[in-house]
């Protein structure tokens, strides 16, 4: 899941200063899920920012709310259309992903980011989510024991700790385990340690030439019929 | 043939004393070079380190062209956490061509202990890659297989981690250190011998000459600081509590005493191959520490 | 390229929230024989709103006043607080509800609007509860009762210490008001005399009078009454003469009733001859409780099998049993033991083994076991047309509140008769709520300890005839009604299409309540729920609500109307105030704040603080608030975590007021330790403070400008 933060409420003014009418969209997915932009959090920042237009006596902005299901596909954004035809401005609470989607879809109307958009991670235990994947591209996951030293090593190194970790916690972040004594047990564990004892190569930066793009579907000319 | 005096010393035998100097950060290199001349004929090797603890200073690479001027033997420190391949083959060569053949590698102190926690990490290797990426340029190629007009020859270390709270894993890493052409090692700072005795069992095995860390410590007060915010540095209370028994003014004194008593016992019971004495700020005192420990003398 | 706006794709957030009521029917409700909204009105009670709970309680029963002193509560022994400790005190809790509520005051108003006239034979819980019921609907109706006076066994069986006869008058009292004609010593021996007289339909409820015969050698001895014309007599204002030493045959209430006003007239010493163990006594534990503390003996696997009567006193033959086989009732059968014979001397014997109906012979209806009438189960009919029959002539000695249904039942039947309506099954029931307590939820729920009613001391209560319970305090009732886990009640998740399953609820749920099924789907188990509504607050995708909603809308509608009026009122600054309903306004810690309500400090009753949202709080500022706080029953909530999530959400509205330029405390929390600290002082220093920062921030203001 993508993990990401609301912005502050003095850089959220900031943003929409230009914007009279602006409306907060929440996304249904992840942001729901990571408590940074879904419908609940989309009401705590209408009614947050209505405080805030009501303390500085001369607020201008007029605020209204929807949250779609997920930002980052057209097709949720289609009902978006009747919903914008007063607005000045979007303050998505999607993700980066959300953002760009709307920005794509609705080529006329400014769009603004509510949240910074942090990884990909998971609840670590309710309000505290962790880093779990960099989306690297080349994924060595079997060779240590699923444990992600790209992600979790601070270092990201690939050939066992570095001599900064201490009581199994990372230089660093003292509340930060290191993940590579979590590797090394973990293989321990699994009576696997001849993986770590292996020497891995420099990593191959090659696979993620920026920006990337997955296709799952085969290339079929349009020519070969459906036969 | 050897690739550099230090590694001659390395096989000679002899019992082997390199020291550190710190650069500065500044562009004033008047302390540097006087730390250089203080010390280039009492040890072995000088090693310059590499933006210490992540804090942005002088370079190692030029620290190193120092030492060669004042007619030292350097080692250059090369960490990882700041040049990608590219800048850390490019920095081998200039440091070859400039007579620098003895390079120290590490991964590197993680960039939110530093100065500059904002930076970007660059670790695109490791410790243990950046000695293959040494051995394989000295193969003639550079890492992307291309051919090197003129190959460059290196003695090369690493460092190795005795003390750590959890040693299996620092272990391994040993072996793959070594496995990729470590030809000597620099401990962490060593403070309790028996963890040294118990590695140097270990490593014994293998055909590498070990230096065993030596840090100075200068008072109870920064052992806990580098306890809590440098590291790789594990000070057992014991060391600690010796030192805050020291007077006030005796503190230094008492950290140089222990760091001599280290030295004495490691030469005495030929426990490695040489010591390589840490100072951290108080590189003036490294002579009066050689001459305590009975290692002074004209080393070139 | 993209597809044109389709509304299969439209995900409407903002759909408008339906308050339906989803909540299940909780046991106490369903074991009522008068399906009488228990939850709704303890809940009530807990709230200290006590005429609504009245209210409540009349909607559902037409003699609450009576319920409230002999129910035998099937609704307790429902109760899922059995499974956590012990039942909530329904019944004692009613009877507080009817006597602070001011049941005595309320006025019952009757109009006709039938022509039919509807005879009832018999004035007992029945025949009243038809009366009620058909006057109600509209009908003329006549109560005709053999005895001098009305209320059947209420007045004839059941003892005054346990039913004051002024509770039954009053009753009576609005009978005649709504317009019930009453034919007292009016016995009834033929229905076609009835049906000459012009009533269109008859209800018989002549109740079980006769009192069952042991059938051993010698009962017909002077000496020896039943138990039923024993009561009655004494109910009646007779006085008889018992002797000193009593014995009473039988373990049911009527037993017990006969022993214990055996002791009220004066006798020393009186037996309970009963021939099975304690366990296997049919009589209401407390009752028995109750006689064992006015000094009343009971021999246990004891049964009579010969008197004689000689110098004036009885002497009483008995012989031991012992417990064999279960019978028919599940029971195990006494058997006597051999060689166990024994005699003992008493002056009166009491026999009360059990009662049945005695249906005159010209009423020609058809009878089954146990001399009782025959009907059909659903109708009350019996076999001659127009004919209903209902109460223990048909069931056999049964209990006030089945009597009561009965009479209910058989109103509304023959409304269907008279008005030639296929008899309609009652509106569909809610659903009901099915399934005990996991071991693991109850280990969750706070145990608290159930408050009885105070009672009078033996010492006192065998004097006289006076009522032997007393009723709770206003504090009392408030922390017992608190006590009610709200069965039924719960969360559950409105829009599973919009929910993320982030799990939210599944983390913050104190119960460890909700949980994901094989599909992956959230499911929040409606009979585990503790309806304590953090779920509810915390849902990031807003999906959760009560099955009973009405707090989240309550909170909104009474946040909006003191937000006007606090604006109207034009008193500056004004602070909200979240507060707890439950027990704090009962039990007065904030009666004080009301009573002082400072001007401008205005009050936001919540149902548990732990369902104000964090939106709500920072609405309150957005409005004007100059501060606001949230006081909740904290250490002393009936339910787990509230006050670590309303910190939460405090925090959470602190953070937002830093970036608006207000100081963060101007949003307090109040929960006091204990019941009795005093939270009135603390609020006069927040309102203080909160006026010291309003004036400082109107001066800033001016030095602005």
């Amino acid at each position: 899941m993508i993990v990401a933060e609301q912005k502050s409420l003095a850089e959220i003014r900031q943003m929409i200063t230009p914007y009279q009418r602006v409306l907060i969209l929440g996304c249904g997915t992840c942001m729901t899920v990571c408590n940074a932009g879904g419908e609940r959090e989309v009401s705590f920042l209408h009614n947050a920012l209505r405080l805030a237009e009501s303390r500085s006596g001369n607020g201008i902005h007029t605020f209204s709310e929807y949250t779609v299901k997920r930002q980052c596909d057209y097709e949720f954004l289609d009902s978006l259309v009747d919903k914008i035809g007063d607005v000045d401005a979007i303050l998505s609470l999607g993700c980066g992903i959300g953002v760009q989607a709307i920005a794509e879809r609705l080529p006329d109307l400014p769009v603004l980011p509510g949240v910074n958009t942090s990884f990909m991670g998971m609840a670590e235990e309710w309000g505290v989510w962790d880093e779990r994947c960099a989306a690297c591209g080349d994924c060595i996951l079997a060779e240590t024991g699923g444990i992600c030293p790209i992600t979790r090593c601070t270092k990201g190194i690939l050939n066992g700790p570095c001599a900064g970790t201490k009581n199994g916690k990372c230089e660093a972040n003292k509340d930060m385990d290191c993940a590579w004594i979590l590797i090394y047990k973990r293989l321990e564990r699994l009576g696997q340690l001849d993986k770590m004892r292996r020497y891995y190569p420099l990593r191959n930066f090659r696979t993620i030439p920026r920006p990337r793009r997955v296709a799952s579907k085969a290339s079929i000319d349009v020519g070969e019929g459906n036969g | 043939m050897a690739n550099s005096l230090f590694e001659e010393k390395l096989y000679s035998g002899e019992f082997l004393v390199t020291t550190e100097v710190g650069p500065p950060k500044g562009a004033d290199i008047s302390e540097m070079v006087h730390h250089i001349d203080l010390l280039k004929d009492k040890v072995d090797a000088i090693n310059i380190t590499d933006h210490q603890s992540s804090v942005m200073r002088f370079p190692s690479l030029g620290g190193c062209l120092l030492v060669k001027e004042r007619g030292g033997e350097p080692i250059l420190q090369v960490t990882c956490r700041d040049r990608n391949r590219l800048a850390l083959q490019a920095d081998l060569l200039l440091a070859y061509s400039r007579g620098i053949n003895n390079v120290l590698c590490l991964t590197g102190d993680s960039v939110d202990v530093g100065d500059h926690k904002e930076a970007k990490p660059v670790f695109d290797s490791d410790s243990v890659q950046l000695l293959k990426i040494i051995r394989t340029m000295e193969s003639g190629t550079d890492i992307g297989g291309n051919e090197l007009k003129g190959t460059p020859k290196f003695c090369i270390g690493a460092s190795v981690h005795p003390e750590a709270d959890f040693i299996e894993p620092q272990l391994i890493k040993f072996d793959k250190k070594v496995a990729a052409g470590a030809q000597f090692f620099q401990t962490q700072g060593i403070f309790d011998l028996r963890s040294l005795r118990r590695f140097m069992q270990y490593a014994s095995q293998f055909d590498v000459k070990i230096l065993a860390g030596i840090i100075v410590l200068a008072s109870a007060g920064m052992a806990r600081y580098m306890n809590n915010n440098v590291p790789g540095i594990i000070v057992p209370q014991a060391t600690i509590d010796e030192l805050a028994s020291a007077e006030k003014d005796k503190r230094l004194q008492k950290g140089i005493e222990i760091a001599v008593g280290l030295i004495k016992t490691i030469k005495e019971e030929n426990l490695c191959h040489g010591v390589h004495i840490m100072a951290v700020g108080n590189e003036r005192i490294v002579p009066d520490i050689l001459e305590a420990a009975q290692l002074a003398g004209v080393r070139h | 390229m993209h597809s044109p706006v389709s509304d299969a794709h439209n995900y409407r957030a903002n759909r408008t929230e339906k308050y339906l009521d989803h909540s299940l029917m909780p046991p106490c409700q369903a074991a009522c024989p008068l399906h009488m909204d228990v939850r709704g009105y303890v809940d009530l009670v807990a709230q200290g709103k006590i005429m609504e709970a009245l209210q409540s309680i009349r909607s559902g029963n037409p003699f609450p006043s009576i319920c409230a002193y002999v129910c035998t509560h099937p609704c307790e022994d429902a109760c899922r607080r059995c499974q956590v400790d012990k039942p909530v005190a329904i019944r004692a809790l009613k009877r507080f509800a009817v006597e602070f509520g001011g049941d005595r005051m309320v006025q019952a108003e009757a109009e006709t609007t039938q022509q039919e006239k509807v005879a009832i034979v018999g004035s007992g819980p029945a025949g009243m509860a038809c009366a009620y019921y058909l006057r109600k609907l509209g009908y003329p109706a006549t109560i005709f009762e053999a005895h001098s006076e009305m209320g059947g066994m209420l007045r004839v069986g059941i003892p005054q210490y346990r039913l004051p006869r002024q509770v039954l008058d009053t009753e009576v009292q609005r009978l005649t008001q709504m317009g019930v004609e009453i034919r007292l010593s009016t016995k009834v021996v033929s229905l076609d005399l009835l049906f000459d007289l012009g009533y269109k339909a008859i209800f018989i409820t002549i109740g079980a009078h006769q009192s069952l015969r042991m059938g051993i050698e010698g009962e017909e001895s002077p000496g020896v009454i039943d138990g039923a014309t024993f009561l009655r007599e004494v109910n009646l204002g007779l006085k008889p003469s018992l002797g000193e030493r009593v014995a009473v045959v039988g373990g049911g209430n009527v037993a017990i009733d006969a022993a214990r006003t055996a002791v009220r007239l004066g006798t020393k010493r009186v037996n309970i001859l009963y021939r099975r163990g304690r366990a296997e006594m049919p009589a209401d534990p407390e009752e028995v409780e109750q006689a064992l503390g006015e000094g009343i003996e009971i021999l246990f696997l004891v049964i009579p099998t010969r008197i004689k009567r000689g110098n004036g006193r009885l002497s009483v033959t008995c012989v031991r049993m012992e417990l064999g086989a279960p019978d028919a009732s599940s029971r195990r059968r006494p058997v006597p033991i051999k060689d166990s014979e024994f005699n003992e001397e008493f002056d009166t014997l009491i026999t009360a083994i059990g009662q049945a109906p005695q249906t005159p012979g010209g009423f020609d209806v058809r009878m089954g076991k146990g001399s009782t009438i025959q009907v059909d189960p659903t109708t009350l009919t019996t076999n001659r047309v127009g004919v209903f029959a209902g109460g223990d002539a048909v069931t056999g000695p049964a209990t006030v509140t089945e009597a009561l249904a009965a009479g209910r039942l058989a109103a509304s039947r023959i409304d269907d008769y008279l008005q030639h309506r296929y008899p309609v099954a009652g509106k569909a029931e809610r659903e009901k709520l099915v399934g005990d307590l996991l071991p693991e939820t109850i280990e969750m729920i706070r145990k608290i300890s159930r408050l009885e009613p105070p009672i009078l001391l033996p010492e006192a209560r065998v004097k006289d005839f006076e009522p032997v319970e007393l009723v709770y305090d206003w504090e009392t009732a408030t922390n017992e009604a608190r006590r009610c886990l709200r069965c039924g009640m719960g969360a559950e998740i409105l829009f599973q299409d919009k929910c993320a399953t982030c799990l939210t609820c599944l983390k913050v749920c104190p119960y460890h309540v909700p949980c994901l099924d094989a599909s992956g789907t959230i499911q929040i188990p409606a009979e585990q729920c503790q309806a304590c509504g953090i779920c509810v607050a915390e849902c990031p995708a807003k999906v959760i609500v009560l099955r009973k909603p009405y707090d989240r809308r309550s909170i909104n509608e009474e946040l909006d109307h003191i937000l006007k009026s606090a604006a109207e009122s034009k008193s500056k600054p004004f602070i909200v105030g979240f507060c707890c309903q439950y027990g704090l306004f009962g039990i007065g810690t904030l009666a004080n704040l009301w009573r002082g309500a400072k001007a401008g400090v205005w009050i936001v009753p919540v149902l548990c603080v732990a369902k104000v949202e964090a939106e709500q709080i920072l609405r309150a500022f957005e409005m004007g608030a100059e501060g606001v706080f949230i006081a909740g029953c904290g250490e002393q909530c009936s339910r787990e975590d509230t006050a670590f999530w309303v910190r939460q959400r405090v925090e959470k509205v602190r953070k937002v007021l830093a970036q608006v330029g207000f100081e963060t405390e101007r949003l307090q929390t109040f929960f006091p330790s204990t019941t009795n600290e005093d939270l009135a002082p603390e609020l006069d220093k927040f309102a203080e403070q909160i006026g010291r920062l309003y004036l400082a921030s109107a001066i800033m203001q001016e030095v602005k400008s």
